[in-house]
């Protein structure tokens, strides 16, 4: 399968259109957004600190707990991370500045991803291109939306990756140069579900951590999706260690049955979503 | 069992399906099931007072929604009358426990508690009509079963089986019964629509209805539940429905994530069906 340039603007057209009638519940939330925003001016700086803080014990957590987090680099950056984190802002304002340095960070690495050969050239695998393509523009979506949410409250849009996350994605891509396209494919789309899976366990935790009952309906509606970026991954994983790289399809017939049982399961092998390789909440926070 | 070639080799014998429940039953008792346990445990506790909010209209709303949702996929299911599941339909009907509309939620589960026993009727439901789905395939009702479908609908089968467990373990703790029942608003629908069903294409498509049900609604509480337990909980199943969606369209032959009736990938989940 290849990818037709004008059916996927199109098709992306149409998803605007959609995005625009299932936004609209949170734009409409918007407007409590913002009195929240100005109910919670009294929100004291002590207490964002102390958000702060509790948040830069999860990170000492988390970097214990997942591979990306744990290949960042440890102890040094949790300084440097600490000193990054914005205290002054609501803890709402944290979570979704965070939210939206893992959305940036998940654009840059798609588009990286998109201009290697095997994952966005005419030799890819045309499913995958498309949903990389695909995947990539929902992440700018919901960097958007996150901040929409963030300027609502009066906050600083995060416009940059996750600083965590970003060396050890550098090193990601850079340890593909030279790979074949089996080894390649196979490395991008492990980082990918690895950045995925952090966003999706991130979102979920984030919805006991904010206030508003906006950004939890915003975070509610993007986490989902985030899991299903992972289901789809994982699949794509297992097909590709079984060397079946031909059942990765959608437009040849008959493939679902040749597909091997565990690919029916593979893609939500647990009954609960995890929390365990979620982002600290101020992680990403804005200076 | 893409939807442009019905023509799959049968592998859904009933000693796979055995051999796939004994591996589920073992998936049950692994260890990091037994923590998900301990994290349900944690959130009974903070659920403790929770019940005193009460919402009337929230359950209300979101039956009526989830009641639409399945009404559309009864009518996208009454293509091909004939019965072919009738019998399997009407077996499986003995393990539903039908309880009156407006008895629903019983007296006295009010607020969060109100939504818990909304959810596990739900899950029941979808329990019910996987269970139902996989009789027929083992009783070769509906033609050639591929072998990751016959995997994918007893694995989400467990995995209803324990959202709905999780949610039952909230009521008992906070001192109500377990709820044993399929959602009431939603069987009838669910009988009406599985009866229809002759092949996995249809089983499929009425399993996505209940899963986009299912999750939306979830979305939908999550920001509309007071208690962080039960937000938590909500948030933690809502994804998992979510990849239920995405590996349901790929057996499909379809693009593997939230999109419009046309198709077309979307960013952000509705919850429309949910109301």
């Amino acid at each position: 399968m290849t990818v037709d340039p004008r059916a996927l603007a199109e098709l992306l057209e149409e998803s605007q259109d959609l995005q625009a009638d299932a936004l609209r519940p949170t734009h409409a939330a918007l407007d409590e957004l913002v009195d929240l925003s100005h109910s919670s001016d009294g929100e004291d700086v002590t207490s964002n600190q102390a958000f702060h803080e509790e948040h830069q014990r999860g990170l000492r957590a988390s970097f214990a707990g997942a591979s990306l987090l744990g290949a960042a680099g440890g102890a040094a950056l949790i300084g440097v991370l600490a000193s990054a984190a914005g205290a002054q802002s609501s803890k709402d304002v944290q979570v979704l500045q965070t939210a939206a340095a893992i959305e940036n960070l998940a654009v840059a690495t798609y588009k990286t991803a998109l201009t290697l050969p095997y994952i966005g050239g005419a030799t890819a695998n045309g499913v995958v291109t498309k949903f990389a393509t695909v995947t990539m523009g929902q992440h700018v979506q919901h960097a958007d939306a996150f901040n929409s949410a963030i300027k609502s409250l009066g906050g600083k849009a995060q416009t940059k990756p996750d600083p965590a996350f970003v060396p050890v994605v550098n090193k990601a891509v850079k340890s593909l140069t030279g790979a074949s396209a089996a080894a390649g494919t196979m490395g991008v789309v492990g980082l990918a579900l690895e950045l995925e899976n952090i966003a999706a366990e991130t979102y979920v935790k984030d919805t006991t951590l904010v206030s508003s009952s906006s950004n939890k309906a915003l975070l509610a509606s993007i986490m989902g999706v985030e899991a299903q970026h992972v289901a789809v991954l994982l699949a794509v994983q297992a097909l590709l260690k079984a060397n079946a790289a031909q059942l990765i399809s959608l437009s040849e017939p008959a493939t679902v049955e040749a597909l091997p049982a565990a690919a029916g399961s593979v893609g939500f092998p647990n009954a609960f979503y995890k929390t365990s390789s979620a982002a600290p909440a101020s992680q990403g926070a804005v200076k | 069992m893409s939807k442009r070639n019905k023509k799959a080799q049968f592998a859904g014998t009933e000693g796979e399906l055995n051999q796939m429940t004994q591996e589920l039953d073992e998936f049950h008792n692994d260890a990091s099931v037994s923590s998900m346990w301990a994290g349900v445990s944690n959130m009974i506790d903070g659920m403790r007072g929770a019940e005193v909010t009460k919402r009337p209209t929230s359950r209300r709303t979101f039956l009526v929604g989830a009641g639409a949702a399945m009404a559309g996929g009864a009518t996208l299911l009454a293509v091909g009358s004939t019965p072919g599941l009738a019998a399997a339909a009407t077996r499986a009907e003995s393990r539903l426990h039908l309880t009156d509309t407006a008895m629903f939620p019983p007296a006295g589960y009010t607020g969060d508690l109100a939504v818990a026993a909304t959810a596990a009727s739900l899950e029941n439901l979808a329990v019910y009509a996987y269970n139902a789905g996989l009789t027929a395939a083992t009783a070769n009702k509906l033609g050639p079963v591929p072998p990751a479908v016959a995997n994918f609908a007893t694995t989400a089968k467990a995995q209803h089986t324990q959202h709905a467990a999780a949610w039952n373990a909230v009521l008992k703790s906070n001192g109500k019964k377990p709820i044993t029942e399929t959602n009431p608003t939603l069987t009838p629908t669910i009988q009406a629509a599985f009866a229809k069903v002759t092949d996995v294409t249809e089983l499929a498509q009425l399993a996505l209805m209940l899963e986009m049900a299912a999750a939306a609604t979830y979305q939908a509480e999550t920001s509309k539940l007071k208690s962080t337990a039960a937000i938590g909980l909500s948030a933690s199943i809502e994804p998992v429905e979510m990849q239920h969606i995405a590996i349901l369209y790929y057996v499909m032959g379809m693009y593997p994530g939230s999109q419009t009736t046309a198709g077309s990938p979307i960013a952000f989940s509705s919850t429309s069906a949910a109301a």
